[in-house]
């Protein structure tokens, strides 16, 4: 079992440089909030969705947007009938009022979300996890901090079947884990306890295996995959930066 | 009497693939080893006992109570499993609390709970122990603790679960004197295990199991008689037939003594 | 060539009185399989880990004497530089991969590109030890996906591709079904063939008995005897040190069958076969 979101899709966003992507995924979900612009955040949102579908991962994002649905909803039911600015009527649903300024706040909020998500969406789905680590470390960054973050992908989904051991050891001995709030309670320590021993022995041990091949080395770190060619590189990295920056400056003047 | 049946049990975690097919078995009082593969399906097999998992088809009845209709914890008195791994039960701060703690969640009285758990911790030589720190104690010692975690809890049947992983020679005598004790209370004990010369010494009835299925069943002499099917579930004879057969003994040979009694008439 | 050379090694982890390791000394000849045995708590694992250097430089704790492993000083080094000659491989295979890399083949890479080697480099020296441990079938696999057996030759592979002179192994196969030891035990005989010294850790005496060039026998902390296995295995006082020997030695014994070559108990199948055979 593997925890990486990627969708393996022959795709010009796919081919395109990690470093470029996270880059876009950054600015495309912040400069909406700093140039809070109805047609501009929607223009934001069609842009990441556009390049979701340009790499083939749409379908794969739809699950998400429905898990987020609920969130959205609760934004237009709270933003429509009780935002402080509200003070003309819209629509009423029974007994229900909603006002048009806490729609539009809730709406710009909504494109916002969506906005968010489709950027993120565009870097974890069309990347590979170690190909983005593995940019960020020529980059510059610790290869430490790149193991943990490459790591953790890989030792949730151990932790959680070490779980499921755990609790079915303690079931054995005749512990109750489902039903009544109180009896998942009581069950708690009974399982976070192994859960978090087992972790700090088997981290212990991997230090140990990373250790004796040399994670340690004060040597430079080489790659053994080739230089993949990435499509739009540095000029585009700069490219979105600028426009951050701009986006920034027109905030200011404004 | 104790006794476990299944009748056409079948499990797959999903829809693709079988884990377990048409397994029918009656165990009663006999010590008995389930060995094979990993992935044959032993531990699977056990879980399904235990009431873990719930057969995808068929029934499964420990002592007449068929498996379906009880929560793992509710047959916890009944039946009782030792993990292989003791990192995966362990969390009290002293071996006696661990020991006590399934006797407790069972129903037994303090007092109860505690002289059966000190009584369980003198089956495994470790009532010495019983105010240590679990955590320190080495891997075939707090294997020791949990098995006599379940032992305190009396249950009618035990499984075991690789429990000679990590022991020496020290180790597996205990565990060897420890099966045939349960046996001898009355008790029916169950054991996964890798180690064939254990099995072949330990144990009086033997199953065999590859991929999925119970390719052979009987008492431990006459399944390792059968060398074809050890070799087809990718298994050895124990080290004392190996040697019998160079001494041209074709009869199926368990024990050290057993060799040497044989060899000595020659 | 001594490629090893303990000299009044003694060890305790910290916060502990006793040691753990008391006044060992032996030495090591370059090629040579040896056995380390005892029981639980007899400190193999300290002697594993002492040879790595993860004794005392991961551990910490009190250290006297002196440990030589290719001419280089334990004590005196960093585990990394170590790492390059002396490889390590314990009981589970889980916690020795990475749970940084996609396939096997990466996975055999990490050391080396933590050895900054160039990527030619790497490639060859990764193809070399996929193929020495007969893992090329399933180069493209997730580690995680495999069997214990082949997890743990994964693990073996990712050492042994830093080119190590030295392999520890403690315990390689406690946790592996027949087959799987079997595979392990296998790659164990085709690493010395290739002129790595190597010392397990096991308690499958049977097994180790047939390619071993001599077992070192711990108690307590202190070494009791490093001999060849007949020698060893032949002792009257096994049974103090808490060690069974193996079934044909235990059979032997008893019907006073010595291998008139050694004047020992015979320690292997192999050799009882050839005895009987010789009978006749």
């Amino acid at each position: 079992m593997k925890m990486t979101l990627y969708v393996a899709k022959n795709s010009i966003v796919h081919k395109s440089d990690p470093i470029t992507k996270l880059t876009y995924c950054l600015v495309a979900a912040i400069v909406p909030y700093i140039i809070p612009n109805h047609l501009f955040a929607f223009v934001i949102m069609l842009l990441s969705i556009s390049l979701l579908l340009l790499g083939k991962v749409f379908r794969k994002m739809i699950p998400i947007y429905i898990l987020s649905l609920f969130l959205l909803i609760t934004i237009v039911i709270i933003q429509g009938i009780f935002h402080p600015d509200n003070v003309t009527p819209l629509f009423m649903l029974g007994p229900i009022t909603f006002y048009q300024e806490g729609l539009l706040i809730a709406s710009l909020l909504i494109i916002r979300i969506i906005n968010m998500l489709s950027a993120f969406g565009v870097v974890i789905l069309t990347t590979q996890p170690d190909d983005l680590i593995e940019a960020l470390v020529k980059k510059g960054m610790s290869p430490r901090i790149g193991y943990v973050i490459g790591s953790v992908l890989q030792i949730i989904p151990q932790m959680s079947s070490m779980v499921g051991t755990i609790m079915d050891a303690q079931r054995s001995r005749g512990l109750e884990t489902e039903g009544k709030l109180s009896t998942r309670i009581k069950a708690f320590i009974p399982l976070i306890g192994p859960v978090i021993m087992n972790s700090l022995i088997a981290t212990r041990e991997r230090s140990i295996a990373l250790e004796i091949r040399g994670f340690n080395s004060k040597r430079k770190k080489t790659f053994l995959r080739d230089e993949k060619e990435f499509l739009f590189g540095k000029p585009y990295q700069l490219l979105l930066i600028l426009c951050f920056i701009g986006a920034i400056i027109w905030r200011i003047f404004q | 009497m104790n006794e476990i049946k299944t009748e056409n049990v079948s499990f797959s975690y999903d829809q693709k693939t079988i884990v377990l097919k048409d397994i029918n078995l009656t165990l009663a009082n006999k010590p008995t080893a389930i060995i094979g593969q990993n992935g044959a399906g032993k531990s699977t097999l056990v879980k399904l006992f235990k009431g873990l998992l719930k057969p995808t088809e068929g029934d499964i009845w420990i002592n007449g109570k068929n498996t379906k209709e009880f929560t793992a914890a509710q047959l916890a008195s009944h039946i009782g499993l030792v993990f292989q791994n003791p990192g995966d039960q362990i969390f009290k701060h002293k071996v006696i609390d661990e020991v006590m703690f399934g006797p407790l969640n069972i129903g037994q009285s303090r007092e109860k709970a505690y002289q059966n758990s000190i009584e369980a911790l003198k089956k495994v030589h470790m009532e010495k122990y019983k105010d240590e720190n679990p955590y320190d104690l080495n891997l075939s010692q707090q294997k020791l603790v949990t098995i006599a975690s379940i032992l305190a809890m009396d249950p009618p049947i035990i499984i075991f679960d690789e429990p000679t992983i990590g022991q020496d020679d020290f180790g597996k005598e205990l565990l060897k004197n420890l099966i045939r004790d349960l046996a001898a209370e009355g008790k029916l004990v169950l054991t996964i295990i890798h180690d064939m010369d254990f099995v072949a010494e330990t144990f009086e009835r033997t199953i065999v199991m590859n991929q999925g299925e119970v390719i052979l069943d009987g008492p431990t002499r006459e399944v390792f008689a059968k060398e074809d099917i050890i070799k087809l579930a990718k298994l050895d004879l124990p080290h004392v037939m190996q040697m019998a057969k160079v001494f041209g003994i074709e009869e199926t040979v368990l024990t050290v003594d057993e060799l040497i009694t044989r060899l000595q008439r020659i | 060539m001594k490629k090893i050379i303990v000299d009044s090694l003694k060890y305790k982890y910290p916060g502990t009185d006793n040691l753990a390791l008391n006044d060992i000394s032996f030495e090591v000849e370059e090629g040579e399989i040896i056995g380390i045995v005892g029981k639980n708590g007899s400190g193999k694992t300290s002697l594993s880990l002492s040879l790595t250097g993860l004794i005392p430089h991961f551990f910490g704790g009190g250290y006297g004497g002196k440990v030589l492993v290719d001419g280089l000083e334990v004590r005196n080094s960093t585990v990394t530089e170590i790492s390059e000659r002396v490889g390590y491989v314990f009981d589970n295979p889980f916690s020795q991969m990475t749970a940084a890399k996609y396939t096997v083949y990466e996975e055999v890479a990490f050391g080396l590109e933590n050895m900054g080697l160039p990527r030619e480099e790497i490639k060859k020296r990764v193809d070399w030890s996929l193929q020495l441990l007969d893992l090329e079938s399933i180069k493209e696999k997730y580690p995680f996906d495999l069997s214990g057996g082949q997890m743990q030759r994964v693990a073996i592979a990712g050492v042994i591709a830093m080119k190590p002179q030295i392999l520890v192994l403690d315990e390689p196969t406690s946790q592996l079904d027949p087959e799987g030891s079997e595979e392990v035990f296998q790659v164990i005989q085709s690493l010395a063939q290739e002129g790595i010294t190597i010392l397990i850790v096991e308690h499958k005496l049977e097994k180790i008995a047939k390619f071993c060039d001599k077992i070192l026998l711990l108690h307590e902390g202190q070494l009791i005897d490093f001999n060849h296995p007949q020698e060893v295995f032949s002792r009257d006082d096994l049974k103090d040190y808490g060690i069974m020997p193996p079934v044909f030695t235990r059979v032997c014994r008893a019907l006073d069958i010595k291998n008139p070559l050694t004047g020992h108990y015979p320690v292997t199948l192999e050799e009882v076969t050839q005895l009987v055979k010789n009978h006749e």
